[in-house]
Formats: structure tokens, C-alpha cells, sequence
């Protein structure tokens, strides 16, 4: 479950009751002082206690009918008002520390559900950035945290805000922190600010002019860290890289799927087959979530039987669900589920350390994984069996899916924001490969043919698909067949069988429909 | 990303070449289900003058389920709560897959002409609106000023 708290459901976030016990009584006070929206004097120690207490207890909440943790309640109910909002917005910034591997992730799934910011109170905010860029010390977790939280605000207010946000302070201040002298967490995630700022036109525009004016394109500098063996580093190049091809193209660059050497890949992440926020590299193997959604992909080729394994390079630590999957499983990136969240996928996921099957987990007795991990995924389909190996060590076996599902496997992955893992179907010798059976991989048994293997950036991907036609005599609901279905009593035509089929009452008068009949 | 359906694709175009008055919907550059919406506010309305941004998502199984629609800009109205979520029957159980963007769109711009408190999302303002109605739309005036309308 990828721990989005904003349900549809849910329109009153106030705690009605302590969740489960999952909260520890000491923390218990604090978040049952019952705010009410009028109080906005809180004090600063309370809200940043609560940042703490929520980070704490983030890992706990995984369940998604679950009620989330009081204190991001009480936090949301804070931030119901300006002062409020303003309040827990520079908390986070504060006492959020840099190497808890959810840190970021908590600021964002914190600040998404928070009511809406006015104009004002942005510009607020932007005014209190805007020094406190100049006042933090070097390598202070607060760098980090306000390009965190800037790349946020740019999200969300795209548009007029958005440009105004993006102040000549501002603006210097990300592009400053490009520095490869700088911290690379800080480099990270001023990258990423700038990536989502760059989605308002005007903005991106802007941004170009001032890194073309630069003496050196501090992009094209980051993206040489790509295959770095430091883990942080390496997330810049991989960032850097994606920037260059798809928002900030630079005049006479090559785009990386023009001169990367795919060769011997046999395997890749089906870029048919992905929810639409998650990068993918040029060769197709390596995977990032910089999206608030839990992003999700199949690889290209599917097994049907017999004994497999692939494994997958850990480069960040946080949650991943990474496992096997079938095509029923659906990738439902902006509920929060994704592989291991229904009952056709399996997936362990080594940050909270769970096994998922059916939006259920079952805890595993082993250390949180940690960038440069190996984590092994078996399927054996001859005795039902699913095996993870952490660093070669195995888990217990799983064969829960083998209930609903039996053939048809993908190796499939689930990203949390800013989660990233590089995979291995076999087009290089794996690390720990399984020695108590035989098994095959991927790579030394599938094909992609030459096209197939073009990671395409997406924005040439929709020119591509914007010169697309459509036949005349296509079903007005998916204009991809050829209409052949009229609904009966009603008499209304011009579906096709698939999406007739999809039908219970008519599309045009709702009548509720008794049969479809074919038409010449 | 999934390969992008002709439905989509097909509608895109048409809301490009023929735009519907007072409202533009325009397509993420790198998302073609993401598109970035601006309802003007309807003409004898409470929001007149005011610009209001939307975000509207279209799902994998669109159009056999409704597209997610969503105010960035604050706005006083009782069925629109303040993370920007909208009560609307054809965005639940009344969608059906005949219906598009743009009548989606449409039917959003009616609701602000036609507010409906006896079917609340944002409760306290649904509240005003039955028992002061005069005070409710000065409120929803005040907020068209203060955060629809671009300086």
C-alpha cells in the first residue's frame, strides 16, 4: 500500500478515536487536545512534535482502511488556518532530519492532504524561504527540506502561482545548489524543484534562459554521476539525465535513447505497461517515483511455468513493493495501491519490511533494506512458490497468490515518491542467483525487437501519438474498433463489443439494456 | 506510460480545435491523461470575474469510469470542499462512459451558476448558504475577489 492518506471518502479529518493502539500513550496528549479550527496560537514546539511523532509512526500505517495516525490529523486540522498551515510548513522544514529514509516522503504525503494555501499565504511562506535560504548552515537537513517543499509547492500550484513562487531568489537559490560541490541530497531534490516548477510554461522558460546562460550547463555536469557507486550521487545523475531528455533540452545534446547501447538487453520495464508519472532509463532497467502517487510497472516478458528469478539493485531505501504480478493486477497509482495490493501480485517491500498480498502485509524478521542492497525474487511455478532473497539470505516461501493466480507472471515493481531501484533480469551475472534449484532468466530466454527497446521521452512519444487518426465509423466510447453493437430496448448504436460488453445500462439514455445485438 | 487510447487522443484534439467557451482544458506535456483546467466564472454568478483552476485526471479505465476533477483554486460553494473536491452526481454513480471532458466541464461551470446546499460536501458552507443565503454569497463574492482573480 503506498500510504496515500487523501480517500475520497473522508471529509471530516478529525480523530474520532486512537488508531488501533499504534500509537504509543506517550505520544497520546498531545494529539487529543482536540483543536478546533478557531485556536491558531499553537505553540511551535507542539506542531514539531507532531512532525516527529508522525514520522514515527508513518511505517505503522499501512492498512488503506485504516484511519490515519491522530497526529497527521491533528496536524491537518492545524493547518486548517493560515497561521496554522504556515506553522506546520516550517516545522517540517525544520525537524524533518536527513537520513530517515521516509523523510521526504512524509513531508509530501503530509503537505498533499493539507487544505489549500491562498495566494497570500504562499507568498507568505515564500517570503520566510526566501531568507531562511541565506540563514541555514551548510549541509543542514533544512536545505533538503526546503527544496522539498518548494518542488511541492510548484506541484501545486501550477500557473500564475507558481511563477510567482519562483522568485530570482528562489530561482538562484535552486540553480545555485546545482553545485557538484554541493550537498548531493540538496542537488537532488533542487533538481526535482526545479522539474516541477519547469511543468508551468512560463517557469520553464525562465529556468532555460538562466542555465544556457550559465559559463557550464550545470545539468549536463550532474547527469555524468549516473552510473556513480555513490547511491545519492547516483540519484542525481539518474534525475539530471531525465531533465535533459524530456523538460530542459539542450540544443546539440543527443537524447540518451539515441545513444544508448541496448545490446545483450533482452528485458526491459514495458513502457506500455506503467502508470504515467514513473521514469524509466534509457536501457529500460532502472526505475524512479518522483510523483506523490505509488507508481507502478510491469517488465516486458511473461512466464507461464517453470522456475525464475531476477534482482533488483535497492538504490534508495524507502518503500518499494517489489515483486511478481500478473496482468489482472492493476496499477491504481493515485488510491495508493499498487503490486501486492490485490490478489493477483505478490511483493516484499524492505523498508517497513512486509510481504504484500492483497493490500495485506505480513511482517518479516529481517534488517530494513538499505542503497546497494540485492534483493532476489524467485518464482518457482512448478512448486507454487514465491522465495525473496535480502543480500542472498532468504524469506520464508510465499504461495498465497498461487490461490488466484497460477500463470501469467511479470516481474512488476511499486514506487513510493522518490524511491528508486536499478533491475537485473539476467543481461549481467546476478549477485546472489538461488544454488537449491535450477532456474532461468529472463533475459537468456526473451526477444525485443530493436524497436521495442526505444525508451521514447514522453513529450516526443505524444507528438508521435497526437498525429494519430480516427476511422469514421468507430465506437463513440473508445474510437478504437469499428461500431458493430446496438442496445436493446433502446435502440442505441454505434458501440463496439468490447466496450459494449463493459455495459449495463445505455451510455445515451441509461436505460438499463436486455441484450446487444450485432449489426451488419 | 500505458499506451495512450484513441478516446483520449480523439477528445484532445477536439477540445484543442474547438474549445468550449469560458472554459480551457489543456494537456500536460508530459502527461496526456493530466490536463490543466481553467473555468471562468459563469455570469450572474458569485464568481463572476474569477478564473478558478482545475486539475482533471482521466483513470486507466476512462471512459468506462468517471475522470477525477478537482479545484486548485480556493472557492466559497457548497458543494465543493476545501481540498477542492466536488460533489457531483455524473462525477459518481451518474457517469456514463458517453460523457467527456467537456460536458464534464460544462456541468461543473452549471454547479457554480447553481449551487446546491441540500447536497453538501463542505458542510459549514452548505449551512450558510440554507439559513443566510445574502451572507453566503457575499462570502463567495469576497473569495471570488480574493483568490480567483489575478491582480
Amino acid at each position: 500500500m503506498g500510504g496515500c492518506v487523501c480517500k475520497d471518502e473522508d471529509t471530516t479529518p478529525l480523530p474520532n478515536s486512537a488508531s488501533n493502539g499504534l500509537i504509543d500513550d506517550h505520544y497520546r496528549p498531545i494529539s487529543q487536545c482536540g483543536f478546533k479550527s478557531a485556536s491558531t496560537a499553537i505553540h511551535m514546539d507542539t506542531v514539531d512534535e507532531l512532525v516527529l511523532e508522525t514520522l514515527n509512526v508513518i511505517d505503522t500505517y499501512v492498512e488503506t482502511d485504516q484511519e490515519p495516525p491522530t497526529s497527521i490529523l491533528t496536524l491537518h486540522a492545524i493547518a486548517d488556518q493560515e497561521d496554522g498551515w504556515i506553522q506546520v510548513v516550517t516545522s517540517m522544514i525544520r525537524v524533518i532530519p536527513i537520513h530517515h529514509p521516509l523523510g521526504p516522503a512524509v513531508i509530501t504525503l503530509l503537505f498533499d492532504d493539507c487544505p489549500l494555501p491562498t495566494k497570500e499565504c504562499v507568498m507568505k511562506l515564500s517570503n520566510i524561504l526566501n531568507l531562511s535560504m541565506q540563514v541555514y548552515s551548510q549541509g543542514s537537513p533544512q536545505h533538503r527540506n526546503t527544496c522539498v517543499l518548494l518542488g511541492l509547492l510548484a506541484e501545486k500550484l501550477s500557473g500564475p502561482s507558481s511563477i510567482a513562487i519562483l522568485t530570482d531568489t528562489t530561482l538562484n537559490y535552486l540553480i545555485k545548489n546545482l553545485d557538484p560541490t554541493a550537498e548531493p541530497p540538496v542537488i537532488l531534490f533542487s533538481l526535482i524543484a526545479l522539474e516541477k516548477f519547469a511543468q508551468t510554461t512560463e517557469n520553464k522558460v525562465t529556468i532555460n534562459k538562466q542555465l544556457e546562460s550559465m559559463e557550464s550547463h550545470p545539468i549536463l555536469q550532474l547527469e555524468k554521476w549516473v552510473d556513480s557507486q555513490c547511491y545519492f550521487k547516483r540519484q542525481v545523475g539518474f534525475c539530471a539525465q531525465w531533465c535533459l531528455d524530456n523538460i530542459f533540452i539542450v540544443k546539440d545534446r543527443v537524447f540518451s535513447y539515441q545513444c544508448v547501447n541496448v545490446e545483450g538487453i533482452n528485458v526491459m520495464l514495458n513502457t506500455k505497461d506503467v502508470s504515467e508519472y514513473l521514469k524509466i532509463s534509457p536501457d529500460g532497467l532502472e526505475a524512479r517515483c518522483d510523483a506523490y502517487s505509488f507508481e507502478s510497472v510491469r517488465c516486458t516478458f511473461q512466464v507461464d511455468n517453470g522456475v525464475w528469478f531476477y534482482e533488483t539493485l535497492i538504490i534508495t531505501p524507502g518503500v518499494m513493493q517489489i515483486g511478481w504480478a500478473t496482468k489482472d493486477s492493476s496499477f491504481l497509482n493515485h488510491e495508493g495501491y499498487g503490486i501486492g495490493d490485490d490478489e493477483h501480485s505478490l511483493s516484499y517491500d524492505g523498508c517497513r519490511r512486509l510481504v504484500w498480498y492483497k493490500a495485506h502485509s505480513q511482517k518479516q524478521n529481517r534488517d530494513v533494506w538499505k542503497p546497494g542492497d540485492i534483493l532476489g525474487s524467485l518464482l518457482d511455478l512448478d512448486k507454487q512458490e514465491i522465495i525473496f532473497y535480502l543480500n542472498g539470505e532468504p524469506l520464508p516461501p510465499c504461495t498465497e497468490v498461487f490461490k488466484t493466480a497460477s500463470k501469467g507472471f511479470f516481474a512488476a515493481a511499486s514506487f513510493m515518491s522518490y524511491q528508486q531501484c536499478r533491475f537485473n533480469f539476467g543481461s549481467v551475472p546476478f549477485h546472489y542467483p538461488p544454488t537449491d534449484r535450477e532456474f532461468k532468466s529472463f533475459n537468456g530466454c526473451a526477444q525485443l525487437s530493436p524497436e521495442d527497446k526505444v525508451i521514447l521521452p514522453r513529450h516526443i512519444f505524444l507528438q508521435q501519438l497526437s498525429k494519430l487518426s480516427v476511422r469514421e465509423d468507430s465506437c463513440t466510447l473508445c474510437f478504437d474498433k469499428k461500431a458493430s453493437v446496438r442496445l436493446l430496448p433502446c435502440h442505441h448504436w454505434g458501440f463496439c463489443s468490447r466496450c459494449a460488453d463493459q455495459l449495463r445500462e445505455c451510455p445515451m439514455c441509461r436505460a438499463p439494456i436486455v441484450s446487444k445485438v450485432d449489426m451488419p | 506510460m500505458a499506451s495512450l487510447p484513441r478516446r483520449i487522443i480523439k477528445e484532445t484534439q477536439r477540445l484543442l480545435q474547438e474549445p468550449v467557451p469560458g472554459i480551457s482544458a489543456v494537456p500536460d506535456e508530459n502527461n496526456a491523461r493530466y490536463f490543466h483546467v481553467i473555468v471562468t466564472g459563469p455570469e450572474g454568478s458569485p464568481f463572476e470575474g474569477g478564473l478558478f483552476k482545475l486539475e482533471l485526471f482521466l483513470p486507466e479505465d476512462y471512459p468506462m469510469s468517471a475522470p477525477k476533477v478537482r479545484f486548485i483554486t480556493k472557492i466559497y460553494h457548497p458543494n465543493i470542499d476545501r481540498l477542492g473536491r466536488i460533489c457531483l452526481d455524473i462525477l459518481k454513480d451518474k457517469w456514463s462512459p458517453a460523457l467527456q471532458i467537456r460536458t464534464v466541464l460544462l456541468s461543473i461551470q452549471a454547479l457554480l451558476s447553481a449551487p446546491n446546499p441540500d447536497d453538501p460536501l463542505a458542510n459549514d458552507v452548505a449551512e450558510l448558504w440554507r439559513v443566510n443565503e445574502a451572507e453566503a454569497i457575499r462570502n463567495a463574492k469576497e473569495w471570488t475577489r480574493k483568490y480567483a482573480m489575478e491582480d
